[in-house]
């Protein structure tokens, strides 16, 4: 069982304009005081085809964590524009929060992104170049996907391993290490296939 | 009998150890393996009793799963209030759960609709102890202690009322305990362990009664569980695996010496569990038969390693079913539903099966009286008794609860008042918080939250705490919740999109689990050799899996994609598909053809009432000589004439009265205010005038009017006169005329003011009531027929009440008002209604209850009341009839108070009802009210719950009743429940 649950997370300043930094409010509960920090993570996902282009937009230490409910506000500035390749950076991405424990990742939650010009005449006819200025965030914070996984709670284990370890959750979303093709074991048909839209 | 194996009910496939049925029947507990942890599951009772809620997709089948516990669960039960689940596992500890307040179900956070958790349950204490995995926890009767026994040899007795307090642990195992089960009567606890013996344990001293062997010598430790049963008569004690001439056995153990010399012999391996329907059962007599005395008995169920169940009747000596191959592994746990007739079982191979009793099979069980009876008989004392008297020893589940309990007996003995010192008051959940509200701490939070560098420079938030562990149920209002900062119309478009698309998802991953082959047919198993059920719905259970399995290919793909080109070309589509589908203005040709009815109406009975009333007037035109009038007494208020009412009901006359040359009356409750009527002061061009002189404290006023006053009156807002010539005048206060003169239908025979409210009754007995401030009428011309006609009764008083509501007393003691928007008379007193005779709730009513009975609905029961309860006094009721004759007339007054419209009287007998309901133990009653008066948490445009109720905010008035409820332990859970909700409101 996880020692940390994370209840829920909004999604403040949303939608933005795209230099906005990203803000989650996040609520979580701890089953019993734990003797090390929790490590927050904020991963854009600059393409759809390429983890390369993946930037981490800060990392943050949460603690100490008595047990109990808790909640924080995690605020990152948004993606450095040069990373991201021209071609991607108008449409829909991910952005990602991960927690880690003694450095095993439990908990990873997946956010739709909608970047999308303000102005019309834009919109139809979008310059060659991103006007990143013009650009609004949009995240579509009702739908998150989370996926958790069991880790050792009690000591550093070597990083979680292999599929058997995740969890079922439905709409897994799923972290970029992992190889298409693994389905989680059980579940039922995730409701997030982006291709039946 | 009929056999059913719900193949739905499996913890994927993985071992189920234990099974509990909810003391309500509603829902059932399973625990096991889970995936990677412990597994708790709540699943909802319906759809195994009865086929078509299992077809039924709108009925939940699993209600909540927990996998908190860190392994194997072995054991899972509720307590016998229903109101917690303890569960005991392989990870050392006992995990007690309560159902989290908030109303409906609420996802996971991130989890799918359908996996959605229809129920709450949180856990609300670990109790940690044991240093071995715990094998079986057990309530005693009342949920007094909570016992478990672990792998560690020992044996923790929890206090219920003061989790995690430890009032005991049990030590004297050799070995690895097993299972444990109570004494009915209370007075033991007996656990059964891998060292060859059965103990009992006396609850007064938590020492060994008695310790059994000699049926243990030959055992093994070779099963999992050794669940042992008491019977509900107290009588025997049944263990598990005893060996009995190298055969295995369940034991039975008679409690009057402990004796050891009967027992189910027949399973082929040994037993596992053992578990007593909690009913006794007397032979059903059958029609034609002589009815002859026979013993009750006790119904006993058997599971073993060997796969099969055995049921047995103890006035049988033969099994009444035995059911072999019913599972592919070890039978681990039985619960009984609490009517007797139907038994859940579950295995280690991951399944469960229910078996349906009848009555004509086991016999008709005793009810609650007559098992108080046997109690009553072999113990000298019942246990509904102990548990009446005995309330002390009920637990105390809410803080709220206890500070109420604690008030009270403050109040009862303010002497004692020390030794229940506020230290025993739990401080209140929301002190977390430091009175702050949960949205004003996420408004700042960002600002407020305490972030530090450390030493390698990384970013460190310290997270602040909302809510500590353990306290329970905490705002819901988390749950889901929205962000405060500005939300966007582009976020919302987004929503209907991606949410239909997930419904389509759904149903298609579903669909398999409708394969025919997994709809468990209710099968009868009358040849107890028949396997075929349970081979038929293992494989319809296979192949649902497999199909789930195969359904999840599709996704991966998607995911797997990051996100095409093609996602965004269709977003674009749904949008304007959304747009389209705007609703459309309604048509507005009905309300028009409604208006235009009302008004014809309306002048139809106008004019009637015009010629009817022309005849009266001619004759009391003369009027008194002019000498009278300086021999005439100044003031005469209200001349009551008696005038014989017509007994032909449609020519209904009141009397009016006759007209003065001068009078004078005091109007306005703060008493200075005088009218002053001099008629025919001075004639002018052939009319005689008449004077209307106003005054209060030194200011006056006063006008003419061209016919003579039959009757003037006021409010502290406006003054009416009515005059001979049939119209009727209203002023304001400062003499100014408001509304042109109002032609009257016939003369006037009363009329009354209060506020902005005129109300006229004419001598042709019609009643109308105006607000003049408006300038519109409340009541039209509306007949007194209905409360006359058939009466010789004539209209003794009339009055209004500060709201506008017209009251008119009968000489035949009855009292009624008119209800505009009923459009109807209603009774709302009666001098000889036989309720109010009898009626009695003088010790509901408390001291300070006295001032908040003044209003309209004393005005016109007036010292009726107390006559009433002098009556009672005298008469010699049974207790049944006068409480219901009390209820009935409490209702009866909070309806009437409620249609007087007064609010005072209203919330002054609410009090007293609650009251009446709390001390005579109501509980469905109390529960509406408290229902009606919290109205929907959430909030729907569909409901038409109303927050107020004659301007008092209901959940004020809840408020005011709760401690009321609070005041009676028996209504603990009610309070508790109503509380809780009041104060996530108020957190909203």
């Amino acid at each position: 069982m996880a020692k940390v649950q994370v209840l829920n997370v909004a999604v403040l300043d949303n939608p933005s304009p795209f230099g906005n930094p990203f803000q989650f409010e996040v609520t979580f509960e701890c089953m019993e005081d734990l003797p090390e920090d929790l490590e927050w993570k904020i991963i854009y996902v600059g393409s759809a085809e390429s983890e390369e282009y993946d930037q981490t937009l800060d990392s943050v230490l949460v603690g100490p964590v008595p047990a109990g409910r808790h909640m924080f506000v995690f605020q990152a500035d948004a993606p450095n524009t040069g990373l991201i390749p021209e071609s991607d950076a108008v449409g829909v991405t991910v952005v990602l929060i991960t927690c880690t424990y003694r450095g095993q990742e439990f908990i990873r939650i997946g956010y739709y992104v909608n970047n999308e010009y303000m102005d019309t005449e834009l919109r139809e006819n979008p310059p060659l170049k991103p006007d990143y200025g013009q650009l609004q965030r949009n995240i579509l914070a009702s739908n998150p996907r989370v996926t958790r996984f069991h880790i050792n709670w009690e000591g550093c284990a070597e990083k979680m391993e292999d599929s058997e370890n995740v969890d079922p959750a439905p709409n897994a979303m799923l972290p970029p290490s992992c190889t298409p093709g693994k389905a989680p074991p059980l579940g039922l048909v995730p409701d997030n296939s982006m291709d039946c839209l | 009998m009929k056999l059913l194996k719900p193949s739905w009910v499996n913890h994927n496939g993985k071992p189920i150890f234990s099974v509990d049925i909810h003391p309500d029947g509603t829902k059932f507990a399973t625990g096991g393996q889970g995936e990677d942890s412990g597994k708790v599951v709540i699943w909802n009772m319906a759809p195994v009793l009865r086929e078509e809620d299992e077809k039924n997709e709108n009925i939940p089948k699993l209600l909540c799963q927990m996998d908190n516990h860190l392994a194997c669960v072995n054991c899972v039960r509720w307590s016998n209030n229903g109101l917690y689940l303890a569960s005991g596992g392989d990870d050392k500890l006992v995990m007690v759960w309560k159902r989290a307040a908030f109303i409906g179900p609420s996802t996971v956070f991130g989890s799918s609709s359908k996996l959605a958790n229809v129920e709450q349950w949180r856990c609300v204490m670990i109790l940690r102890n044991h240093t071995g995995d715990v094998m079986d926890v057990a309530w005693s009767p009342h949920d007094v202690w909570l016992a478990s026994c672990s792998v560690d040899n020992t044996i923790a007795i929890w206090n219920a009322r003061k989790f995690p307090e430890i009032v005991m642990t049990l030590k004297g195992h050799t070995g690895l305990v097993k299972g444990l089960t109570w004494d009915p009567v209370g007075k033991y606890i007996a656990s059964q362990a891998d060292d060859h013996s059965l103990k009992v344990w006396r609850t007064m001293d938590w020492q060994l009664e008695t310790n059994i062997t000699k049926p243990f010598s030959e055992c093994g430790g070779t099963t999992h569980v050794l669940r042992l049963s008491w019977s509900p008569d107290g009588q025997y004690l049944v263990s598990a695996h005893a060996m009995n001439n190298s055969g295995p056995t369940a034991q039975i153990i008679e409690r009057d010496g402990w004796k050891t010399n009967m027992d189910f012999v027949g399973h082929r391996k040994a037993v596992t569990v053992v578990k007593f329907n909690p009913k006794i059962f007397k032979k059903k007599q059958k029609n034609g038969s002589t009815p002859k005395p026979s013993c009750p008995y006790c119904c006993c169920a058997v599971g073993s390693k060997d796969r099969s169940l055995s049921v047995w009747l103890t006035s049988l000596k033969r099994p009444l079913v035995v059911i072999h191959d019913l599972f592919d592994k070890s039978i681990m746990d039985i619960t009984w539903t609490l009517n007797g007739l139907g038994l859940l079982v579950c295995s280690m191979d991951g399944t469960v099966a229910f078996l349906d009793f009848s009555q004509d099979e086991l016999g008709d069980p005793l009810n609650e009286e007559e098992k108080n009876a046997i109690h009553q008989n072999i113990y000298g004392k019942s246990l509904a008794i102990t548990m009446g008297s005995q309330l002390s020893s009920t637990i105390i589940e809410n803080p709220e609860m206890l500070k109420y309990q604690q008030e009270q007996q403050r109040n009862q003995n303010p002497n004692g008042a020390q030794a229940s010192g506020p230290e025993n008051q739990t401080p209140k959940l929301t002190n977390v918080l430091n009175g702050e509200s949960l949205e004003d701490i996420r408004k700042n939070l960002l600002k407020k939250q305490v972030e530090t560098r450390t030493a390698d420079g990384r970013r460190r938030i310290t997270p602040l705490c909302i809510a500590q562990l353990d306290t329970g149920d905490f705002s819901p209002a988390l749950f889901n919740s929205v962000p405060i900062l500005p939300g966007s119309s582009a976020s919302t478009q987004l929503i209907p999109q991606i949410s239909s698309d997930s419904s389509t998802a759904n149903s298609l991953g579903l669909r398999p689990s409708h394969d025919p082959t997994s709809t468990s047919p209710n099968k009868t198993a009358e040849d107890n050799k028949d396997s075929g059920t349970a081979a038929v719905n293992s494989i319809g259970m296979k192949s649902n899996l497999l199909l789930t399995s195969a359904s999840k290919i599709e996704p991966m793909k998607a995911l797997d994609s990051r996100f095409t080109e093609r996602s965004k070309a269709t977003l674009h589509d749904n949008r304007v598909k959304d747009s389209s589908s705007v609703k459309e203005p309604k048509g507005k040709d009905e309300t028009s053809s409604d208006s235009e009815d009302k008004i014809v109406v309306k002048s139809m009975t106008k004019r009637k009432g015009e010629m009817e009333g022309a005849e009266v007037v001619e004759k009391r035109k003369k009027g008194r000589p002019r000498k009278d009038a300086k021999i005439m007494p100044i003031s005469q208020p209200f001349p009551q004439v008696t005038f014989l009412l017509s007994t032909d009901a449609s020519l209904l006359k009141l009397p009016t009265p006759s007209i003065q040359k001068s009078f004078s009356t005091q109007v306005s409750t703060d008493g200075v205010t005088y009218l002053e009527v001099e008629n025919e002061v001075s004639v002018v061009s052939g009319s005689r005038l008449s004077q209307l002189k106003w005054s209060r404290e030194g200011r006056e006023w006063d006008t003419l009017l061209p016919s003579r006053i039959i009757i003037a009156t006021g409010s502290s807002d406006v003054v009416a006169v009515a005059c001979e010539d049939r119209t009727l005048s209203v002023f304001t206060a400062c003499g100014r005329r408001l509304i042109p003169s109002i032609m009257l239908p016939a003369p006037m025979s009363a009329l009354h003011c209060s506020g902005h409210f005129v109300m006229a009754l004419t001598a042709s007995a019609t009643l109308s009531v105006w607000d003049v401030q408006k300038q519109t009428a409340l009541v039209k011309n509306e007949s007194l027929n209905p409360i006359l006609s058939g009466t010789d009764a004539t209209v003794s008083q009339s009055f209004l009440t500060r709201q506008g509501v017209a009251v008119v007393s009968l000489s035949n003691g009855k009292t009624y008002c008119f209800n505009s928007s009923l459009e109807t008379w209603n009774l709302i007193a009666d001098k000889q209604d036989s309720l109010v005779q009898c009626a009695d709730f003088r010790n509901c009513v408390s001291s300070q209850d006295a001032l908040g009975s003044m209003g309209p609905l004393a005005l016109t029961q007036g010292r009726n009341l107390s006559a009433g309860r002098l009556a009672s006094r005298l008469s010699s009721m049974p207790h049944h009839l006068q409480q219901g004759m009390t209820l009935a007339f409490l209702e009866k007054q909070l309806a009437s108070a409620l249609i007087l419209l007064s609010a005072s009287e209203y919330r002054h007998w609410l009090l007293i009802y609650a009251r009446f309901l709390v001390n005579e133990g109501y509980e469905l009653r109390l529960r509406e009210l408290c229902q009606d008066l919290l109205g929907p948490v959430h909030k729907s445009s569909s409901s038409s719950w109303e927050t107020t109720v004659l301007g008092l905010r209901k959940r004020d008035l809840l408020t005011e009743v709760l401690p009321v409820i609070g005041q009676n332990l028996r209504f603990q859970r009610l309070f508790t429940e109503y509380q809780d909700q009041l104060e996530l409101l108020r957190l909203k």
